[in-house]
This record gives C-alpha cells, structure tokens and sequence, in this order.
C-alpha cells in the first residue's frame, strides 16, 4: 500500500511535471478561510509546507474574508482547492467535489457551540432571546446555520429572536466578542472553541458553553468537480490524504489539533443538509 | 494666655534671620510654584499628545466600519488598539454613530451597543484643550472624519493617576527639598547674623544692664575691623560717660538743694533765732538786777528755758534736715512737726495763713523715707509760701487713702507758669533759667514710684503728691 502510494505519487508528480513547468507563473493556489483557521501564521506556514511537500510543488494559500468570497474564487477559478466549511459547501453541491475531511478526536465529525459569558444565567437557547448574538458568517455552518435552524424549529430568526446580530467573519472573534462582552451570545464551531481552549485557555475561561449541536461533517477539502480530474488537484487531494504519513504533515496536523485526514464521504453531511431543509422550510 | 511678642520687640539677631527664612519660603513657594507648573505644562502636553493620536489614529482606521455601522469591525480595531497601545493610559474608548448611539466600545459592559453615548460625553473636552483637573480620569471626544464628512465620534477615557501621583510626589519632594533647604539657611543665616551683630549685641546688653544705668564697652569687645560698628560703641561709649557725669552733676545739684531750701528759709529762721534772744538777754539782765529776789530769778529763768528749748527745738530741724538723708529712718508725725517749724517763720514773716492738717496714720507715714518726703514737702510749701505772697494763703493737707499717702500742698497764688510746670510735671529736658527745685521733687516722687497732679482751682493751686504705701520696694 505504501509503496502503491508512494508510486502514485511519483507517477503524480511525474504527470504533473510538464503542467507545473507551463503553470510556473501561476502556482497551485489553495483557499483558507479565516473564519476556521483565523491568522496564526505558524499554522498556515506549517499547512504550507506540508502541502507543498506532499504535493511536490510550490503552492499558495490564499485568505479571504468570508465563505462566499471562497466559494466565488472555487467557482470562477481563481483558486484551485479550498478548506470550506459544510454549509457552503452544501450549497455548491452540484459545482463541487469532496477531496477529503479532517479527522478530529478519531471521527470527521464536530459540533457547533452555543456559548456565553460565564456568570450568565442562560441554560439554552431559548434563555437567549432579546440579547444580542454573534455569528461567525451566515455561511457558516457551526457559526450560523445551527443556531438558524434552531430558531427555525421554534418559528423564529434571527433577526426576530435576537435584539441585535453581528457577523464577526471569524469563530475565535465569536469568542473574543461574548468573552469582551460586546454581545451576549455566540454561535462557535466547538472544533475552535476546543482548539482555543488550549491554546487561549484565558480567552475561552471568558465563556461558557450552554449548548452543543449533535455531530456534523467536519469542514471539508473541495474542489470544482470539472477540474476533480486535474492531476494538481488530484495531486492535492493525495497530499491531504497522506498528511499523517509525513513528518511534516504530522506537525501541521498537530498544529492544527486534527488527527489526519478522511477520504470523501458525502453522508457525513447529511445532518447539515437536514438543517439547511428546515431553514429553507421555516 | 501670654500674648506672642510682637515682630518688632524681637532682637534684631533674631528678626534679620526670620526675615531672611521668610524670604527663603516665598522664594520657595514661587520656585515650586513654577516647577509644579511646568511639570503640569509638560504632563498636559504629554497627555494631549497622547490623546490626540490615539484619536486621530483610530479615526483613520474606524471611519470605513463606522460608516458601514460595523459593530464588530469597530469593536475588533478599538479592542486590538487597546492591546497594541499604552493600555494603562486607556480606559475605555466609545464610538458612536453620527446620531450618537454606541457602535462599540473597548468596555461593552460600560458601554453597551446601542446605548446613548451622551453619558460618556459629560465633561469630555477636545484632545487640544485637554487640562489636568485633578480627576482621575479625564475624558477626551473628537469627532469621526472619513472622506471629509463626520461619520460619527469618538470618546476616549485617559486614565491619569500615575500623572496626578507623579505630581503629588514632586510636590511632596519640592515640599521637603525646600523646607531643608530653608531651614538649613536659615539656621545659617541665624549664625552669620548672629556674629555679625554680636557687638550689636554686646551693646545692646550694656545698654540694658544695671537698671537703665548705661556700662561702657569694654574695650576687647569693641570690634576695631568695621568702623562703623566701633565707632558706633566709642560714641556710645563717650555718651555713657557724659550720663554719668550729668547724673552725678544732679546728684551734687539736689544734694545743694537741701542747703538752697535752707538757705532761703535761713532770713526767717534768723529772725526765729533771734527774736527770743531779746527775751532772753532781758531775763538775764531781770536775773542779774533782782539776784536777791528767788521768785523773779525763777520767773527769769523758765522764760530763759522757754526760749531756749524754742532755739534747741529750731537748730534740731535745722540740723536734721541736714542729716536725715543718711540716717535712713522711716517717715513720721515729727516729721512735719519739724517742718512746721522751719516754715512756719516763713509763713508768718509774710503775713500768711497757714492750715496744716496731718491725719495720715503713723504706720502708713512709716511706709516712706523720711529724707526724701521732707525735701518734696519742703521744696513745695517754700514754693507755695513765694507764690502766695504777703497775706496770702498756704495749707498741708495729708492723708492717707486705701494704698497710697496723698501730700497736697495748695497755695492762692497767681498759679504755676509753664516752665515751672513742666519742671515739675515733665521729665524731658531742663527748660533754661530757674531753679531745680521742681524737677527734684519730681525726680524725688519718681524715685519713690509715685504721681504728682497739679490743679488750678478758682484762685487756688493745688500740688497733689501720691505716694504708693503697698509695695515693699522702697523699704
């Protein structure tokens, strides 16, 4: 298996050769999104490198603010691969294709938290109406369609439910803005929440979590589906496939608090698109 | 409750370095003063700068979110400002939209989203007319330019107690620095002062020793390097001397008044000698014709040692008021009685009445010296008798009241002229011509601590000596 790999991957690279030489000028270009990764320059440089290495060619991450910037720049081309989130994803099924799903604490599954200050009263969502709530972006999934759906079952909105919404186009500014007390609810991606605990355990003590969705697909790898065949894409897709298997991989995973990365596997979104039915319903 | 001597009763040594100490303090207040005020110039500044880039910093950044309303842009710039910037300075920012509702805030707790920003902008002032006053805090509002129009504005709160306690400490040290510094100059200037007006000193004290009685410098003392100074105590010193010899030329003088107060009672008591002498030589002749007859004979002498006794009696006053000066015997009722006697012939000579009234108790007469009350008595009935002139009228009246013995001696003649008043009345200088008679009993009554009034009534002059019998002083 390993060398089957190992030889795939030499015939990737080989194959690949010619187009990298000819795409020189515009190298493999790979969209994060800073409502998932936030700017941790050693994590995205360790992503980086890692990729690159497993790839065998130069690459660049590309940052944008929101998911519908990232979807945008998948569709019209601009970037190749992207680390999006389920919702969007979801919502651009038919134009894109899985390339793999992260695998946090054993499982390509997480969960979006409902949090607040810690000397707040609230028990659950409902406890919460009338405050002000942060979302990370309304194509977020754990940053907004949860909590939306939510609502939705009980026959409201956001707008409605809540005396004021903001969009803080980042889960750890979710957290910075219940912690700061700028609003008095947030919707977070617990992945995040998790992740900041260890690393900001003085910001996530700011909060306190009251609710917790059940599992959903964890934020996956996609490409467009008329270029899943591209061998860069293809390359890419094995880079992010065999990341565990490599000292590099291995440090930006760690960094990255993920365990390794799943091949494609499109139930495991089903819980997201059963959340989008009720929003589109409600 | 003593009362604090006033600045001017102070020795000089004392006055010149608390003058110089209180110079010292006001000196010490301005320069202060002056410190203080710079440092508030320089802190002020400090704080406006500080202020006033914060503001236009955060105005640059927020203008784009504040005018899109982005609650959370705004929020994410304040609180990243607040982190990268002088945090213990900031208190709390607040921006608000152009109709003055919170967009966000560094503190949402303080100041919720939404809430009226009017109670932030109590008692903020632009970052240029920022003062220090003595708040903790201070409150600073500006407003939000973005592409030339005001998009909304700004509050920020400045936290200044390091600057307040800053300034409490330099004036703390300002405060001890220059009380030492004060006190140790002036503790200085005491002793340079001190030893400068040593010999002011030494003169003073000369002045002041042995009851008003001037002492001379020694010669060691006088300090021949400034010649001001020395020439000051040899004037000094020549002016003790010339004192002494005006006081011992008194005492001589009113040692004479004695014998002038005899003197010109010495016509009438020679006629008081004389007139029994006729008597007598005529009891001798009586004596010697009728030698065989024992009751003439016995006649002759009795009137002979009347007239005698009249004779011893007037010599007696007469050597006694010589002597009396010396004895230093007590006042008494025969002490009168002698001076009835010798001015009595006086009185008579010239035709006058004479009322003589002693009531006065023994014990209180004994309060006082007898020498220097028989002279004051004698030098004012000889001036009453010459004021009176012939036929006229003369008395003695004395008495004694709770604590004084009050001698009045009055008179109808014409009344004093000034000059003679003033000799008696007055202790300035001598006015020329005349006696001293006056101005003995004056120095006389002084010496003995007591009040002379003078009183012109109708036709009458009426001396009035007090003399104090309480105290134990003259004794």
């Amino acid at each position: 298996m390993h060398t089957t790999r190992r030889m795939m991957m030499l015939g990737g690279v080989a194959l690949a050769a010619p187009w990298a030489r000819a795409q020189a000028s515009s190298p493999f270009r790979f969209a994060l999104t800073p409502v998932f990764l936030d700017n941790d320059a050693a994590v995205i440089a360790a992503l980086k490198s890692a990729l690159a290495s497993g790839m065998g060619q130069d690459i660049e991450l590309v940052q944008r603010r929101t998911y519908q910037e990232i979807s945008g720049a998948l569709l019209d081309g601009s970037v190749d691969v992207a680390w999006t989130c389920g919702y969007p994803y979801l919502q651009h099924r038919s134009e894109l294709s899985l390339l793999g799903v992260p695998i946090w604490k054993g499982r390509p599954l997480y969960q979006s938290y409902l949090i607040v200050a810690p000397d707040d009263p609230a028990a659950g969502l409902t406890d919460l109406s009338g405050g002000t709530h942060a979302f990370s972006d309304p194509d977020s999934n754990s940053g907004y369609l949860v909590t939306a759906s939510d609502l939705a079952r009980l026959g409201e909105t956001p707008d409605r439910f809540f005396s004021r919404v903001i969009f803080t186009y980042g889960h750890r500014n979710v957290v910075r803005a219940v912690a700061g007390g700028l609003t008095r609810s947030g919707s977070v991606d617990g992945y995040v929440w998790d992740a900041l605990s260890a690393a900001e355990p003085e910001l996530t003590a700011r909060t306190r979590v009251i609710a917790r969705s059940e599992w959903l697909g964890f934020p996956p790898f996609v490409a467009r589906t008329d270029r899943i065949a591209d061998p860069s894409v293809r390359a890419c897709g094995s880079a992010l496939l065999g990341l565990s298997d490599t000292v590099e991989g291995r440090t930006a995973l760690q960094l990255l608090y993920l365990d390794g990365v799943a091949p494609p596997n499109d139930t495991l979104f089903d819980g997201i698109a059963a959340r989008m039915a009720v929003l589109v319903g409600g | 409750m003593t009362r604090l001597p006033r600045f001017r009763d102070l020795p000089v040594t004392l006055r010149v370095p608390l003058v110089t100490a209180a110079m010292m303090i006001l000196l010490g207040i301005v320069a202060s003063q002056g410190v203080l005020a710079a440092l508030g110039r320089v802190q002020v500044a400090r704080l406006s700068e500080i202020a006033r880039l914060h503001v236009e910093g955060l105005s640059v950044a927020l203008g784009p979110s504040v005018l899109r309303q982005d609650v959370w842009e705004v929020y994410d710039i304040l609180d990243r400002a607040r982190s990268t910037y002088d945090g213990q300075r900031l208190l709390l920012s607040v921006v608000a939209d152009e109709r003055g509702r919170v967009l966000a805030a560094t503190d949402p707790r303080r100041a919720p989203v939404g809430e009226d920003v009017a109670r932030f902008e109590e008692g903020a002032v632009s970052p240029d007319t920022l003062r220090m006053t003595g708040e903790p805090a201070l409150r600073v509002i500006a407003p939000l330019l973005y592409q030339g129009r005001e998009v909304g504005r700004i509050v920020t709160e400045l936290d200044v107690t390091d600057l307040l306690a800053e300034r409490r400490s330099i004036a703390l040290w300002l405060l001890v620095g220059n009380a030492v510094a004060t006190a140790l100059l002036t503790f200085g200037g005491w002793l340079a002062v001190a030893r400068i007006l040593r010999p002011v000193g030494t003169l003073v004290q000369a002045m002041d020793d042995s009851k008003g009685t001037p002492r001379p410098v020694a010669e060691a003392d006088i300090p021949r390097g400034d010649p001001g100074l020395s020439r000051l105590i040899d004037t000094y010193n020549r002016m003790t001397s010339a004192v002494e010899q005006r006081a011992e030329a008194e005492r001589r003088l009113a040692e004479r008044e004695r014998f002038v107060s005899l003197g010109r009672l010495s016509s009438s008591l020679a006629h008081e000698v004389n007139n029994p002498l006729g008597g007598l030589l005529n009891a001798a002749d009586t004596i010697r014709t009728y030698a065989d007859r024992p009751d003439v004979v016995r006649q002759s002498a009795e009137l002979m040692q009347r007239g005698l006794s009249h004779l011893r009696e007037v010599t007696r006053a007469i050597l006694h008021q010589n002597r009396l000066d010396r004895a230093g015997q007590r006042l008494g009722p025969e002490d009168f009685e002698d001076l009835r006697l010798l001015f009595e012939p006086e009185a008579l000579s010239r035709k006058q009445t004479l009322d003589w009234q002693i009531e006065a108790a023994s014990a209180v007469l004994a309060t006082q010296p007898a020498a220097q009350v028989r002279q004051i008595v004698l030098n004012l009935l000889l001036n009453a008798g010459a004021a009176a002139g012939q036929g006229g009228k003369v008395s003695l009246k004395v008495v004694n009241g709770d604590d004084r013995l009050s001698l009045s001696i009055a008179d109808d003649g014409p009344g004093l002229g000034s000059s003679n008043l003033a000799r008696l009345m007055a202790s300035g200088p001598l006015p020329s011509g005349g006696g001293v008679g006056l101005r003995l009993v004056h120095d006389l009554v002084a010496g003995l601590d007591g009040r002379i009034h003078h009183q012109r009534t109708g036709n009458e002059t009426i001396i009035r000596v007090e003399l104090p019998t309480g105290g134990r002083g003259h004794a």
